[in-house]
């Protein structure tokens, strides 16, 4: 298991952006009845998403969100050192997005610019690497951007994924700060069961050709039912994961750095669906009181999942209060990473929309 | 691990099935209520009971509720 513990570094805020087009899971076309669907939505506990028209990307939502934060944090830009994009749907096949929306902020040319490419853990994955990149004073200031946009390649016609999936952006502002309390880290991987969430085409081991380009274009189009596709997630899989490592994880790092989970405020989970956050939380023994959920009106919006609920679910007491906050990425590896960090009024503007 | 107990917990995750419905021999997919979330419902359900994690291929594998069991038992 990993452990990390990063020093003189803190999270100054957290600000997040989702597409103005909103879709209804009571009205998606595939349920029998609206009792049908009124079930689904029960059981996943996921009302409406947010989906980006054909002319919004990732690194839009992304900037828009990062533009608030800037301000009102009232960040001169040449004091970003750092600009980190977490995405697994980049503008580019080159150039990284880092860099397209280090032109459209203006930032600084010393200003470094890095790219992760990661699903569901990538926000926490990010994290890490952003804060121990910070831990040594060099670099003062970064901003984290995360934010996917993945129901550009989605069929229509799958019943599992359509209801789940929404799009969101956002930013997380990370500055060192001497004498600021540590911040924890415990992440693994089980890349065994990576297959679970896998889609093969289009890389560089199989790259696009005719046939895949026609396959793609027909899957868009809702031309590809369920069982012709090629791309399924596992849910079984990821579920059984999902409920057996993602509670281990957050106790393991509990007990490694002796955190009293009784005095935590905030457990954000990735926001998968309610059925999984609820099987998560009965194994930790924790009120479901202490779990945000903004799986209601933004589905799962893959990485951003963890910033944008504590935009949207926790913005009163971020801005107000100090938060003693516990969070856990799984998904994609198929990996997890758990994080502890304390915030302390920190900056969150209301989500935003374009 | 003993086959009735098993299969009390497994007739737990139904809502509608009929008790008298549930014997090792059924053939659980083939009933009425299934459906995902049972299968998901069913590996929550032996994480929780028996501490032991299945996985998709195992219901994916299993016909009757004896198979399951069966995997499960081996898992122990």
């Amino acid at each position: 298991m990993a452990f990390l513990k990063v020093e003189n570094v803190s999270i100054k805020g957290i600000s997040g952006c989702v597409p103005k087009n909103v879709e209804e899971n009571i009205n998606l076309p595939f349920y029998s009845s609206k009792e049908e669907a009124k079930k689904v939505i029960e059981a996943i506990g996921i009302e409406r998403r947010h989906i980006s028209t054909e002319e919004i990307t990732a690194s839009d939502l992304c900037l828009k969100a990062a533009e608030i934060l800037i301000e009102k944090l009232g960040w001169e830009k040449d004091s970003i050192d750092l600009l980190a994009f977490c995405t697994q749907n980049p503008d580019y096949r080159n150039h990284p997005n880092s860099f397209v929306v280090h032109e459209k902020l203006h930032l600084k040319s010393n200003t470094m610019c890095i790219d992760f490419y990661h699903g569901c853990p990538g926000w926490v994955v990010s994290l890490s690497s952003v804060a121990t990149m910070v831990q040594n004073g060099y670099i003062k200031r970064a901003i984290l951007l995360d934010g996917d946009t993945v129901t550009k390649d989605q069929n229509p016609n799958n019943r599992e994924s359509r209801p789940l999936f929404g799009e969101a952006g956002t930013a997380t502002a990370i500055e060192y700060t001497l004498g600021a309390k540590p911040i924890y880290f415990e992440s693994g991987s089980q890349s065994e069961d990576g297959h679970a969430l896998h889609d093969e085409i289009g890389g560089w081991r199989k790259p696009f050709d005719l046939e895949t380009i026609k396959y793609t274009l027909d899957l868009k189009a809702g031309r590809i039912s369920e069982e012709q596709m090629r791309f399924k997630m596992d849910s079984m899989d990821v579920f059984s994961f999902a409920i057996s490592k993602a509670p281990k994880s957050l106790k393991k790092l509990c007990k490694e750095f002796s955190i009293n989970i009784e005095e935590i405020d905030n457990i954000v989970l990735h926001q998968a669906n309610k059925y999984i956050l609820e099987n998560i939380a009965k194994r930790m023994n924790i009120d479901m009181t202490h779990v945000p959920m903004s799986l209601k009106n933004f589905g799962n919006t893959t990485s951003a999942s963890i910033p944008l609920t504590f935009v949207s679910e926790l913005h009163d007491k971020l801005t107000t209060t100090k938060q003693k906050n516990l969070v856990c990425g799984y998904g994609t590896g198929l990996s997890w990473a758990s994080a502890y960090f304390e915030t302390e009024n920190i900056v969150c503007p209301k989500i935003q929309e374009i | 691990m003993d086959i009735n107990e098993f299969i009390t917990h497994f007739a737990e995750q139904f809502e509608e099935t009929e008790l008298s419905e549930f014997k090792p021999e059924t053939k659980f997919k083939e009933l009425d209520e299934y459906c995902s979330l049972i299968a998901l419902k069913l590996i929550a359900m032996v994480d929780e009971e028996y501490d032991i994690t299945i996985k998709g291929n195992d219901i994916r594998n299993s016909n009757t509720i004896e198979d399951l069991f069966n995997i499960v038992k081996n898992k122990e």
